[in-house]
């Protein structure tokens, strides 16, 4: 068994692990870990390839560590090496194209790769179309260099693009409602896979005086909430359902504090839809990905679970952006106003429900001994500090909508 | 005493079954102590409605339709296996600070019947006991027969190791502190205690844009509770063993702060209820009740010592939702909520709304996971306790006053109430 030093890092909380290993100098087998604090790091060496993979299960159950602070360097003669060994389950991720859920393919397919999995992510579509060239597609490279199969086809053909692989676990992070995650499920079935699991959608709770929405709650009738029920009879070993609200990361593919960026680095009013206070929830995608990773690696207890895949600090829209605004080490002037009167419609000019939007995860710290790594004020920081290295903030962008809304405000009020 | 009886029987066949259970969760268990709780049995002469947990669920706002989720996970992490009241552990000589006003009303009579010891210090103002509403003859006979009182004034520092300083006490719960000097007095006249029990505040936070707030979060050194903070870290540096609870708004029966009183008198009168601001702001209610078996719970138990705990009911909820709940608490139709721009007006001293204007709701993770103790009053279902036991039999503590709701009105242009 691998012992492993981690004496250094004195910011780990619940790190527990049982195995014991020589040191080494050699470089096979060799992983760097950053604290959480950023202050120390950890070097995991192992005398056999065998036991590397339980003791980084082990680290990766007891320590979850967000990506950006997280080294994984991960040879790949030693993933190959483990390949052929055998014994390693493997993951097919199908993957949407766009939107805001593309990015928790790319962090879940690291994730499990270090957690030792054979990853094969499917994106929808075609290698060669322009979607390709946004993030996280354009760092797919990334995901290759870890030993994860990047292939493209439809959810309605996987055979097609998957061929003969086997998987013991398929995400279906693409569709969201039957007609698109009913063939994926289906092949599944069909294939022997034992656990599924879905992105759903925070976004199917019903309103409720009583906030937050809780797994188990009442849920509108959506296409969610179908795929939910259908995947729950089809007789998996194992079935989980993950329901998003908001996400943050480096590859993300939509917009999310880079609207309050765009605004925040030109000197412009953050405009809100009254009354500013209302929550939402933001969370780093690693929490997301950190999740989904525990479902893998503990199926009887994922199972039949819906989990709230949010970090555990709700946020208010106004608060939101001051967080971007002290992340970004500016001053902001946030203006409320009433969407109706300005003659907006909310959903285009804002980037965040307006409404109270709020889950917390309790099933998934519960029932997965999950914990949320999110730190909005620090994560901002460094989506600022990217933001700034992409230059984006010289870009050219038109506030047509925001200044329609500052138009109405400043109308003097009849009464 | 027979409901007693009845707990300490299921309590020591589960015993083994709960200490696992608790273990597993991280708690610290002897073989001879089990946290428990379960305010239905602890209190089953005060609960008004003896709901099966089935029914519980469907009462509430959030009951589950969904049918596809695996009923595996509980909501409020309730099990039958915790559902026992006796701790096996040692029997404590308790010195309680209050005790005859709201939360050590219920408090005393939880210790009481765990077999303590309990001694109230108080300045006589109110009844040393009472009988409860909802309680029998038998269970108040019981309690006023065993429960203690001495009579003074906390605040005469001077006088306090004479009145109790040689009884014998091991625990303080100090229900009714507000300045860390009174804490530092009770501690100099009582020299060796086993633990110091401490009722804080939830009002000590910082205001926040991230919530809920959480026990590791800033405190405010500008709040009005900052004499709570002070005694929390009053009691840290002297090195006594202290445990320290935050509750957030306290709601049931006998409650002296118009919190649910408040909406109970303008829903009783018929009339629209008046909300600042959206009706979005997002507070927290607890029920007394759940309080005081959170009290029991951090008692002898290692794993709370130099511990604060944020303790309220699971769910949160918004002002308009407060009034929506208390109506259905009433068995009153949907009420009209009105709301208004407080800045408009300029009320006096008088307060025209009970909570404060802004979200106020903390995280009770660490109670559940440390102490294995969870609320067992959804809103609604804890709402009605208090109707029924107290606002809905026609007592109250602070008389009606809309003098506050009709400026309002009038100002909004709508019709004005006259009694009739």
């Amino acid at each position: 068994m691998a012992t492993i030093q981690a004496a250094a890092c004195s910011n780990v909380g619940q790190f527990s692990c049982s195995s014991a290993a020589t040191p080494r100098s050699s470089a096979s087998g060799v992983v760097s870990w950053l604290c959480p604090s950023a202050k120390f790091s950890t070097e995991l060496r192992l005398s056999s390839v065998s036991s590397f993979s339980q003791a980084t299960s082990a680290l990766q159950n007891s320590w979850l560590v967000k990506q950006s602070r997280r080294e994984v360097v991960l040879p790949g003669k030693v993933a190959a090496a483990r390949a052929a060994a055998g014994g390693e389950k493997n993951v097919l991720i199908v993957n949407t194209n766009s939107g805001g859920h593309a990015v928790i393919g790319f962090y879940f397919a690291k994730d499990l790769r270090a957690a030792g999995y054979g990853v094969t992510i499917l994106t929808l579509g075609e290698e060669a179309s322009d979607k390709m060239k946004k993030p996280p597609f354009s760092r797919f490279s990334e995901l290759k260099e870890l030993g994860v199969q990047t292939v493209w086809g439809s959810n309605t053909d996987i055979g097609a693009a998957v061929g003969s692989a086997k998987f013991e676990i398929v995400l279906d992070n693409n569709g969201k409602d039957m007609d698109a995650v009913k063939p994926v499920a289906d092949w599944a079935k069909s294939s022997g896979a034992e656990q599924f699991l879905f992105i759903s959608s925070a976004g199917i709770y019903k309103t409720t005086d009583e906030p937050p929405s809780v797994e188990g709650d009442a849920v509108k009738s959506a296409g969610h909430a179908e795929v939910e029920k259908y995947i729950s009879e089809l007789g998996f070993s194992s079935w989980a359902s993950f329901r998003p609200q908001y996400m943050t990361g480096s590859g993300n593919n939509k917009d999310c504090e880079e609207w309050f960026f765009d605004r925040i680095v030109r000197g412009r009013p953050i405009l809100v839809p009254q009354p500013g206070l209302q929550l939402s929830n933001v969370a780093h995608v690693s929490d997301l990905s950190s999740m989904l990773t525990l479902a893998v690696q503990k199926p009887e207890a994922a199972n039949g679970q819906i989990f709230n895949a949010v970090s555990d600090r709700a946020v208010t829209l106004a608060g939101f952006a001051r967080i971007c605004a002290k992340a970004a080490g500016k001053e902001v002037e946030i203006i409320t106003y009433d969407p109706k009167a300005a003659g907006v419609d909310a959903k285009k000019a804002f980037p965040f429900r307006t409404v109270h939007f709020y889950a917390e995860p309790r099933a998934a710290k519960e029932l997965l001994g999950w914990t949320s790594k999110t730190n909005l004020p620090e994560d901002l920081k460094e989506r600022y500090a990217e933001y700034i290295k992409i230059g984006r903030d010289k870009k050219d962008i038109k506030f047509e909508l925001d200044d329609k809304i500052l138009a109405a405000v400043k109308q003097p009020v009849t009464v | 005493m027979a409901a007693a009886m009845a707990s300490a029987i299921s309590c020591a066949a589960a015993t083994p079954a709960v200490a696992a259970q608790l273990q597993a969760k991280g708690c610290a268990t002897t073989p001879a102590r089990a946290v428990c709780v379960r305010v239905s049995k602890a209190f089953s002469g005060l609960h008004s409605i003896d709901l099966p947990t089935a029914s519980v669920s469907a009462s509430s706002s959030n009951a589950r339709t969904d049918g596809a989720v695996k009923s595996s996970r509980v909501e409020n992490r309730r099990n039958p296996a915790l559902d026992v009241v006796a701790s096996a552990g040692e029997k404590k000589n308790i010195l309680m600070l209050g005790g005859t006003r709201f939360i050590g009303l219920f408090l005393a009579r939880l210790l009481v019947k765990e077999g303590h010891q309990v001694t109230l210090f108080t300045r006589g103002k109110a009844a040393v006991t009472s009988q409860l509403p909802g309680e029998t003859d038998e269970e108040y006979a019981a309690y006023s027969s065993q429960v203690k009182h001495i009579k003074g004034d906390r605040q005469d520092f001077e006088s306090l190791k004479a009145a109790f300083g040689d009884k014998g006490f091991n625990v303080v719960y100090d229900i009714n502190g507000r300045e860390g000097t009174e804490a530092e007095a009770i501690l100099n006249a009582i020299p060796a205690l086993d633990q110091y029990i401490f009722c804080s505040s939830a009002g000590v936070y910082l205001k926040s844009d991230l919530l809920p707030h959480r026990e590791i979060d800033a405190g405010d050194p500008k709040s009005r509770h900052k004499g709570k903070l002070d005694t929390e870290a009053l009691l840290e540096s002297k090195g006594v063993k202290w445990t320290s609870i935050r509750p957030v708004y306290i709601y049931g029966p006998l409650n002296y702060n118009p919190v649910e009183e408040w909406f109970f008198h303008r829903l009783k009168a018929g009339r629209p209820i008046p909300i600042p601001s959206s009706g979005l702001q997002i507070t927290q209610l607890g029920h007394v009740k759940d309080l005081a078996t959170a009290f029991v719970a951090v008692l002898g138990n290692e794993k709370a010592i130099g511990q604060v705990y944020n303790i309220s009911g699971s769910r949160y909820v918004t002002f308009d939702g407060i009034a929506r709940a208390c109506a259905k608490a009433g068995g009153f139709p949907e009420p009209e909520l009105i709301h208004y721009n407080p800045k408009d007006f300029d009320f006096g001293k008088k307060k025209a709304f009970p909570l404060r204007d802004q979200h106020f709701f903390t995280s009770i993770e660490k109670a559940q996971v440390e102490l294995g103790w969870t609320p067992e009053f959804g809103l609604v279902e804890g709402l009605t306790d208090s109707y029924n036991l107290d606002f809905g039999k026609g007592t109250f503590r602070k008389a009606a006053d809309f003098s506050t709701d009709d400026m309002i009105l009038e100002k909004l242009g709508k019709k004005t109430f006259v009694a009739a």
